[in-house]
């Protein structure tokens, strides 16, 4: 088979993938950019993520990400003549703690929150009753708030991203799995069922199956995957205004715009399965109805799985790995609240080989070096 | 310890297994989200409630005879009734809700007797109240012995429509038109098939009669392609159409009616097999998705059967003999001593009422182009009010596969899960974009929504 060729080949259509791809040409209109994936439409991660957007972070990077992410996203309409909207929903993002070292982390936080502008605020728990009453006020202690954090249709974003690459003749392809990457005299060759594909630069977006892509090139990434589950309820009526998330429960609660709630609760396991298992509900269920009792009477309509990348200091892994034109964008499950933001900095990197502050810290060599920061504010194990 | 047997669905299918299986002497469980056992054909009425039923009497006799025999073996098994299974995984386990609390069951062996409902096809103006299915209405005058309209237009094809329409008359409705897509008369080419059903021919004919009586004016080769109405129906504009299903310029007409009720067939109830993991087969006509099975109903899990027309659609008749049929295949299946009583009258009834099936199936072939009634403006997804112009841009976009096309444009990520609309969607993408309807969208849990109360109060039972 003749191979197709292209200037830069991203692998993975999500969210990082393809924001990437339309802020590569944004740079530089007249590069031929292609972006193949696997799957489906928003079939990986990307389709299945709790939908939240926080600037509600304890590490400065976090910070700068969401920020500039958070701005995008209240322009995206325009920004990418979408004129459906991506159903944005700016309700604000309420982190709870039920222990005083929960609190004292987010105390901590919040003043570096400050020195971004970011409009958080410390509640004590009477105002987290009063602005989330379905709340358990049983060893609540308090909560930080921030008003400019909400929600958008992640199916929304995937598309109007989607839309707006191929409108700048980006190629997106579904259904095209790379099996193995090779490079020879400097030109990347992607295998794919379809026939090989040529590039110059290759950006890997497979989030947790990056190092499956990696290992045969002799690089390792320290990047493992969880597998987890999410719960969306009937439509009800209005209850939990802004996101939750209890540093506690492990838990993220959103009421989306159409009504109905989804959680993302989080446990410890491991794989890579996307099935449905028998014992998440029942094990689920009580842990939410502790955190929110004025759930308790609402339905379940669906769940469904998701696989999440992990990495040691669950931070994610953005830049050139060692080998010369080979990229990396591991999103440690904030592929949709960064992307905007992570897609500017690759593209800057890839087309004009410019490192961001924010991305140098974030490098794939880090771990060797031994330059890792623990975020604070995680919701998970 | 006996070896357990649980049936989900007390119809002629599950009744007839769970008598089939309790006689082989397993555990019988059946589950039944119904008050009272009997199915959609074999509705109860509460019992409260007097006045007479609708329905001809033998196939009430036929009712009666089958919920006898069920009630004559109750003593012997767990009969639940009002107990939802809304899970099943592939591990073997049946998740059931019971109220405000919920409970796992592991058998030996499951047989699925889920039936069927009916299948949708979006026209414009389908989703006003008034618009009903005519299987929806029935079920109003067999559980509440009321009728659900005063002025009534039935439509659609095969025999259920002619039923429904004779039972509505007998209510006191006013039955405005009788439309079917082709006439019933077509039946008759098959002299041979309609031999086999000659007891429910003579019972068709009947109901017939009495739509003379009544005279009901009869439409044939007509559809409706808009309901017509504000708040709610008044009136059904009506279309010929020629062989192949396309509306004909010019030949409209407007009935005014406060009922419109619409059977096209049925989709079945397979969504729990999925779930499991059972391979599923895809006949449009037949119930669309259904899981493979074998004539004993073993799907390709070992442990899951597949009974009635939950394994396609051939009636209430086959259901019955099959029930029987299945049930007895379950208990052999998880007993070690095997147990061979002669099935021959269950054998026998089912191919006789099969070949009588393969006739009627002939009268639900509904031609795609029925789905060209619907226009940009006409809901596909009643529960996320996806139109045919989102889900056209959707195709349009390239999204062609099941769960593409949900994740693009919503249709089944609503309150019913997609039972409602993914048919349309896959023969709507067939129409629109070209595309083979492929496969089923991947089913999750809940088959029915459970509120996280009932979810928190899990029991598991004592697996054997």
């Amino acid at each position: 088979m003749t191979a197709v060729t292209t200037d830069v080949l991203v692998v993975g259509a999500g969210f990082f993938g393809l924001s990437s791809a339309w802020w590569m040409k944004q740079r530089r209109s007249g590069a031929r950019i292609m972006v193949v994936d696997g799957g489906e439409f928003a079939s990986g991660a990307s389709g299945r993520n709790g939908a939240g957007f926080r600037m509600q972070w304890g590490l400065d990077l976090n910070i700068l990400l969401s920020k500039e992410s958070t701005a995008f996203f209240e322009n995206a309409s325009e920004l990418l003549d979408y004129p459906r909207g991506i159903e944005l929903k700016q309700d604000g993002y309420l982190v709870l703690a039920h222990s005083q070292n929960a609190l004292d982390r987010l105390n901590a936080s919040i003043a570096i929150q400050h020195r971004y502008q970011v409009p958080s605020e410390l509640l004590d728990a009477e105002a987290c009753m009063k602005m989330v009453p379905a709340l358990n006020r049983e060893r609540l202690v308090g909560g930080t708030y921030c008003a400019k954090d909400g929600t958008a249709s992640p199916f929304r974003l995937l598309d109007a991203l989607l839309i707006a690459s191929r409108r700048e003749q980006v190629e997106v392809r579904y259904g095209t799995r790379v099996e193995r990457i090779e490079k020879r005299n400097g030109v990347f060759t992607a295998s794919t069922k379809d026939g090989p594909i040529e590039a110059n630069q290759v950006l890997l977006c497979t989030d947790w199956a990056v190092p499956q892509l990696l290992h045969p090139l002799g690089v390792e990434l320290p990047v493992t995957s969880l597998p987890k589950e999410a719960i969306v309820t009937v439509p009800c009526t209005p209850r939990v205004k802004p996101i939750l998330i209890s540093l506690e429960h492990h838990i993220s609660v959103n009421q989306l715009a159409r009504g109905s709630i989804v959680f993302v609760p989080t446990r410890a396991r491991e794989g890579s399965t996307i099935e449905s298992t028998p014992g998440f509900l029942s094990w689920a269920a009580p842990k939410i109805i502790d955190l929110l009792p004025g759930v308790a009477e609402v339905a379940v309509l669906r769940t469904w799985g998701c696989v999440s990348s992990v990495t040691p200091d669950m931070q994610p892994i953005l830049g050139e790995t060692e080998i010369q034109g080979l990229y990396v964008a591991v999103s440690a499950y904030r592929g949709f609240m960064t992307c905007p933001a992570v897609g500017r900095m690759m593209a800057s990197l890839v087309m004009d080989g410019v490192t961001d502050p924010v991305l140098a810290q974030l490098s794939p060599g880090r771990f060797k070096a031994g330059k890792t920061t623990i975020e604070p504010l995680l919701n998970q194990e | 310890m006996r070896r357990s047997v649980v049936v989900v669905g007390a119809g002629p299918a599950g009744m007839a297994a769970a008598i089939e299986a309790a006689a082989r002497g397993c555990e019988v469980t059946v589950l039944d989200e119904s008050a009272r056992p009997g199915g959609q054909i074999y509705r109860q009425a509460d019992p409260r409630l007097s006045g007479t039923e609708f329905a001809e009497p033998t196939e009430l006799s036929r009712k009666k005879r089958l919920l006898r025999r069920f009630d004559e073996i109750l003593h012997a098994i767990h009969y639940r009734a009002n107990t939802i299974a809304y899970a099943a995984f592939g591990n073997g386990e049946i998740h059931v809700q019971v109220g405000d609390r919920t409970e796992v069951l592991k058998p030996d062996a499951v047989v699925l007797a889920t039936g069927m409902r009916e299948r949708a096809i979006p026209f414009p103006g389908w989703t006003l109240p008034g618009v009903m299915f005519a299987g929806g209405a029935q079920a109003i005058l067999k559980a509440q012995r009321t009728s659900p309209g005063r002025i009534a237009v039935v439509a659609g094809c095969g025999p259920l429509p002619i039923v429904v329409a004779s039972q509505l008359t007998r209510a006191g409705t006013r039955v405005a038109a009788l439309a079917s897509l082709r006439s019933p008369l077509a039946i008759l080419r098959s002299p041979a098939g309609m031999w086999h059903g000659r007891d429910i021919m003579r019972e068709g004919l009947r109901y017939g009669r009495s739509l003379l009586r009544a005279s009901v004016p009869r439409l044939t080769g007509y559809i409706p392609i808009r309901a017509l109405g504000k708040e709610r129906l008044e009136g059904v504009q009506m279309a010929r159409v020629d062989e192949q299903g396309h509306a004909l310029p010019g030949t409209t007409r407007e009935i005014a009616c406060d009922l419109l009720a619409i059977n096209y067939g049925f989709i079945a109830n397979s969504e729990l097999a999925a779930m499991a993991g059972a391979r599923i087969r895809h006949d449009p006509d037949g119930g669309f998705w259904l899981p493979e099975t074998d004539d004993e109903g073993r799907t390709s899990l070992p442990w899951l059967f597949a009974a009635g027309d939950t394994a396609g659609l051939r009636g209430a008749l086959v259901a019955e003999s099959e029930g029987a049929i299945v049930g007895a295949a379950a208990a052999s299946a998880v007993r070690t001593v095997a147990t061979s009583d002669a099935l021959t009258e269950a054998i026998a009834a089912r191919r006789r009422y099969s070949r009588f099936a393969r006739v009627v199936r002939q009268t639900l072939v509904v031609p795609v182009a029925l789905w060209r009634t619907a226009t940009d403006d006409t809901v596909v997804c009643r529960c996320e009010n996806v139109l045919l112009s989102e889900l056209r841009s959707a195709l349009e976009n390239g999204h062609h596969s099941l769960n593409a096309i949900k994740r693009n444009a919503r249709p089944g990520m609503g309150w019913c899960g997609g039972r409602m609309c993914l048919h349309s969607v896959a023969v709507l993408a067939e129409l629109h974009a070209g595309v083979a309807p492929g496969k089923m969208m991947t089913p999750r849990p809940m088959a029915r929504p459970v509120p996280f109360a009932a979810l928190a109060q899990q029991k598991r039972a004592v697996e054997p």
